[in-house]
């Protein structure tokens, strides 16, 4: 399929606020970006002319933000409402191979909803993770450094060499990747054996690193995890505030090239025109 | 009309940062002697129906939305 | 007079009462005064009865409560309003498109940018969090009527220090640090939620503060020309649509609440005037609103702010030249049993009135259907400039617009008197051979330290167009950066600015001076980054104008302002003042917060204040001079000097011009402006962002003392670093001074002047400039 025959679904509801940004991205790599309300998907208080479905698409994002506020938890409640009203042609998305990208809420929501970290299937029943409260118990917004660990299941990253550190910065309350405290270790283990794992956050040496390089105190430095098929991401740092390198936060420094950010929406971009 | 009262807890050995900062806020304010500060979530469920009938449904919105099993333990409490 | 008979109940099922004013005697007018909550004068109490008298009848409980609120201070700006117009509203040029509830500016050919900046002062001393994020929700609200979409926020704060002994707190006056921690995370939870990035800001220290702390907050727009609207109905029949949150109890008299001095007993009696916002309903509003108007179904807007209904109705229907009915009973509540009066002035959050054509109606409620937002046609715009408001079929209010909007201008005693014998000769402190240590205090200083424990709990980066931002430097080195700079419009490589300046010391002890100097700082700012000064918003923070010397300073300090923009051609299309910032301790510092907008041609050659690169060559850019004068310096050695810095308006042209040419060539790698704490501050806060040293002599700088050399803070002056073989490029004008001082290398700042005057590591003052804010709130 032709890259700007790629139809993306951006799937909005109330409070979520990074839907622009994660649109442009992929305008201006010339596939067809939509902005979508959920209530387009499920069909309530919508004309017929505003209806959509899912299956129109050939990529969903999940982008950052509050969704509902992030009341009850981050991300919970547009889980919920997607767990609820749309199980089914979530679970048939992903199982065509058709892949989801969830960034920051966006990670969030497809924890809740258990598309992530799903090693064993395509939606776990229960959240098999959380993304907790950051040990400092404050939103951070700041530059992070992330590590490419992924060694080729993930097709978001298929652009970005293996080892390569990306400035891709984070800023949420959230962010703190946890398994149920007994089995972390072994979900680790299984991750890193099903090549899952995607980025890490480290310091400007490449080494793991406590705070402020990884500004949340998750599980092993993780910041983003993909499902087992690799066509579902999710990560809690926002490649689509880097697309151009003029957003990087230290550019005046070094100035020429593209941004971090961009190799992420290429990746996936690449994969769709190749396997559909 | 029943009132359910819903505790969302932190699993033991989950780390509680809003704790752990409250109380580095209290003894900044010149609080002393706190042994430790943990953080709750309560919620409060007004709807009609018999007792095990809101409790059945309430236990449901538990595992659906209210709690997370990766992290949280959760009771409920019909007032 | 009795209470019973000063009102009258009328016979219909819910309460209204009339007044009893003609019988009434000047007691009695206060005392009703008093009893409404409303805070009206003995004067203009009188003029009340005397327009009913006219009319041979009695107002309603919704009347004397609407023109409460239309006259009061907040609204009408009796007491200032007589100096803006001499010195702030004259300034004009062709790049203002409108002065609205933001003032709107020409950007490019197709776009235009929105500003405005207020204070939210009063219910955030009150209730920090509630007070500081409702002050958000506020001023979004400002700049999304004008048709445009917030893209910016901004929040110059001011407490009282945060070591301050708690003992010596007055009864209900909360701790400063409280109150910090309360209004930046209020700020956070609603700014990050609601998607628009905090983007610049500043944070000031003062004991003055303590029982009155300041929070203002600003917020700058982006539109295309075509979806800008005016704050006016377009003509009768339009239908008058309330969106957004339910109306309740919460917000009752906070315009006069803003309107009155801070007593002990504020706190529990003021509650009832502090709103309470909700982002997440915020958010879908600035959706609804933004798609409704971009596909032309809004004819104008109104933010709902101070006065609630009662100010907005009349004042958009008076836009337009019209008046308006408006049925009560429609406006969806969030409790049972208010009465009209108090529907009507509410200021309840989150709501904006939609003045729409009724073709357009049925689409317009769509749109807010579908992202779950109340949207209910509460009236309609009649030819008559009236306002009728019906409850229940009952007519409840009826006035003329004219005797409602045309609120009070007073020309109150204004005089310096003791404010010009409290300034003393000078006092200069001891001179030292080092300056080492005192470099190291100023660092650390809590009105210089670095800010990073507030700005990076700020969302500055989400929409993903900050192009530069608060903090600046090689990654792990970050520093204050000057400017923020937004790259708003997709397809053009054309920036926006954004600073904050304020100086409340120096205003203190010179308020016209001080002026001056605030408007040079903003523009030196801007400047610093790259961008052209093009606009300003004030928001004018001081105490109570009924005092002359509270007035004075108020008039100086605008005078100032005013001639700086008039000079530099900087229109203020909004503004907000703040009277009454005064607590049983005195008044607030005088405090002009001013919020400056500048344009770059081109994003990708912006400057920032890190140190690049070892060799490059230092300059300053402007002319330092012995003006100690509430110099941080002078603050910390307790010495003191009435000299504040004087602005020179063809230096700082000169200056802006060489610095903005220098960065638009490329020959400027990283500028800073020269503020508080003076050069040797400012090179060490370019070396901590750099993560490098510097070597610079200052004896180029002429015949002064070393430690005003160092810690001086002359206006109009830039520190800036040239790439190595440029220096050349950099401009001269006779207007100013340009010295090369020294060049960029090695791991310490060493300063001299003959002889070593500093010589500290740069991990070492980064360590001290980093922690102190950490350590007392970590």
């Amino acid at each position: 399929m032709k890259v700007s025959d790629t139809r993306v679904c951006v799937l909005v509801i109330e409070g979520t606020n990074c839907e622009e940004e994660s649109y442009l991205c992929f305008k201006r790599l010339g596939a067809r970006p939509e902005k979508v309300h959920l209530k387009q998907l499920t069909g309530t208080d919508v004309t017929s002319d505003e209806r959509r479905s899912l299956s129109d698409y050939q990529l969903l994002v999940l982008p950052g933000g509050f969704s509902a506020g992030d009341y009850v938890r981050a991300g919970a409640i547009f889980a919920a409402r997607l767990r609820s009203r749309l199980s089914k042609d979530l679970t048939e998305f992903v199982r065509e191979g058709k892949p989801i990208l969830g960034i920051c809420n966006g990670f969030q929501i497809l924890v809740e909803t258990g598309l992530l970290p799903a090693m064993s299937g395509t939606m776990s029943d229960v959240p098999e993770a959380v993304l907790g409260t950051n040990d400092s118990a404050r939103f951070e917004c700041r530059p992070t450094l992330l590590k490419n660990v992924n060694n080729g299941n993930c097709v978001f990253t298929s652009r970005i060499p293996i080892g390569k550190i990306s400035h891709i910065p984070s800023a949420h309350a959230e962010g703190k990747l946890m398994f149920p405290v007994d089995r972390a270790k072994g979900i680790v283990k299984e991750l890193e054996e099903n090549d899952q794992i995607v980025f890490k956050y480290v310091d400007s040496d490449g080494r793991l690193a406590g705070y402020p390089w990884c500004p949340n105190g998750s599980t092993d430095n993780i910041a983003g995890v993909c499902n087992r098929d690799g066509n579902v991401f999710g990560m809690m740092p926002h490649p689509e505030r880097v697309f151009f390198r003029f957003t990087h936060p230290d550019w005046t420094r070094s100035p020429d090239g593209a941004g971090d950010g961009r190799a992420v929406f290429e990746s996936v971009l690449a994969y769709i025109s190749k396997k559909m | 009309m029943a009132v359910a009262e819903v505790r969302v807890t932190l699993k033991k050995g989950v780390a509680d940062p809003e704790g752990r900062n409250t109380l580095k806020a209290l003894e900044l304010l010149g609080f002393e002697g706190i042994r430790e500060v943990r953080s709750v979530k309560v919620f409060e469920v007004e709807m009609g129906g018999r007792k095990t009938e809101v409790m059945k449904r309430v236990e449901e919105m538990c595992t659906k939305l209210l709690a997370n099993p990766v992290i949280h333990n959760y009771s409920i409490a019909i007032k | 007079m009795s209470r019973a008979r000063r009102y009258v109940p009328q016979d219909v099922p819910f309460e209204l009462k009339e007044i009893n004013l003609e019988e009434a005697s000047d007691d009695d007018l206060l005392e009703i005064s008093r009893e409404s909550g409303t805070g009206l004068s003995l004067d203009e109490m009188r003029r009340i009865k005397d327009y009913f008298a006219a009319r041979g009848r009695r107002p309603t409980d919704v009347e004397l409560q609407s023109i409460g609120q239309a006259w009061s201070e907040h609204c009408c700006y009796k007491s200032s309003k007589v100096f803006l117009r001499e010195y702030v509203f004259s300034i004009t040029n062709r790049h203002v498109i409108d002065r609205g509830d933001a003032g709107v500016m020409e950007f490019d050919r197709d776009h235009a940018y929105a500003l405005r900046i207020e204070s939210h002062n009063h219910p955030s001393a009150v209730e920090p969090y509630g007070g500081a994020a409702t002050g958000i929700g506020g001023i979004l609200r400002d700049v999304l009527c004008m048709g445009a979409r917030p893209i910016a926020l901004v929040d110059p704060l001011f407490f009282g220090s945060l070591g301050y002994p708690s003992s010596r707190l007055p009864e209900g006056v909360k701790h400063p640090k409280y109150l910090l921690g309360g209004v930046v995370a209020g700020i956070r939870d609603y700014g990050n939620r609601v998607g628009v990035p905090t983007v610049s800001g500043g944070l000031w220290f003062d004991d003055s503060y303590v029982g009155n702390c300041l929070v203002n907050v600003g917020c700058v727009g982006i539109a295309e020309k075509k979806d800008v609207r005016r704050n006016a109905v377009k003509g009768p029949g339009d239908v008058l649509v309330l969106v957004g949150g339910r109306t309740g109890r919460d917000g009752i008299h906070g315009v006069t609440f803003a309107s009155a001095v801070l007593t002990e007993e504020s706190e529990t009696e003021s509650r009832g005037a502090v709103q309470l916002g909700d982002p997440i309903m915020k958010e879908p509003v600035m959706h609804a609103v933004l798609e409704a108007n971009e596909r032309k179904l809004v004819n104008g807007m109104k933010d709902l702010g101070g006065g609630g209904l009662s100010c907005v109705v009349g004042e958009i229907a008076l836009a337009g030249g019209c008046g308006a009915e408006v049925d009560l009973s429609r406006v969806p509540l969030k409790e049972e049993g208010l009465a009209p009066w108090e529907i009507w002035i509410s200021e309840s959050q989150e709501r904006m009135m939609l003045s729409v054509s009724p073709k357009n109606l049925e689409t317009v409620l769509h749109v807010f259907k579908l992202w779950d937002v109340p949207a209910t046609p509460v009236g309609k715009v009649v030819k008559e400039k009236r306002v009728r408001l019906f409850f229940r079929d009952v007519k409840v209010f009826d006035l003329e617009l004219d005797f409602l909007t045309a609120g009070p201008e007073y020309c109150r005693p204004c005089e310096a008197g003791e404010a010009l014998e409290r300034r003393r000769r000078e006092r200069r402190p001891k001179a030292s051979s080092r300056y080492d240590r005192m470099l190291l205090r100023l660092l650390s200083d809590s009105n210089i330290c670095n800010r990073d424990w507030v700005i990076r709990q700020y969302d500055h980066e989400v929409r993903a167009n900050t192009v530069l931002k608060p903090l600046q430097g090689k990654t792990g080195c970050w520093s204050h950066g000057d400017a923020a700079v937004l790259k708003p419009v997709e397809e053009s490589f054309r920036g926006l600015a954004i600073a904050t300046a304020s100086n409340p010391f120096a205003v203190n002890v010179d308020p016209y001076r001080g002026g001056k100097a605030c408007v040079d700082e903003v523009c030196r700012n801007l400047a610093a980054v790259g961008a052209r000064p093009h606009s300003l918003t004030d928001c004018l923070n001081f105490g109570n104008p009924e005092k002359p010397e509270r007035l004075w300073q108020f008039r100086e300090a605008v005078r100032g302002i005013g001639e700086v923009a008039k000079e530099l051609n900087l229109p203020i299309p909004s503004g907000n003042v703040s009277f009454y910032n005064e607590s049983p301790k005195g008044s607030v510092l005088p405090t002009p917060a001013i919020l400056g907008c500048g344009l770059v041609r081109d994003v990708r050659k912006c400057a920032t204040s890190d140190l690049k690169r070892e060799g490059n060559p230092l300059y300053v850019v402007g002319t330092t001079s012995q003006e100690m004068g509430s110099s941080a310096y002078y603050r910390k050695t307790r010495s003191y000097s009435s000299r504040i810095p004087n602005v020179d308006i063809q230096a700082l042209k000169a200056g802006l011009g060489i610095v903005l040419d220098g960065i638009e060539r490329g020959s400027v790698v990283a500028c800073h402006d020269i503020s508080d704490g003076g050069l040797a501050v400012a090179l060490a806060e370019m070396c901590i962002g750099g993560g490098i040293g510097a070597d610079a002599s200052l004896a180029g700088l002429g015949r002064m003392r070393s430690d005003t050399k160092l810690f001086s803070e002359s206006t109009s002056r830039w520190l800036v670093e040239i790439r190595k073989g440029k220096e050349r490029q950099l401009p001269r004008n006779r207007a100013t001074s340009v010295t090369k001082i020294g060049h960029v290398g090695g791991s310490s700042l060493r300063l001299t002047s003959g002889k070593i005057l500093v010589d500290v590591e740069v991990d070492a003052m980064a360590r001290r400039f980093n922690e102190p804010l950490w350590k007392v709130v970590g």
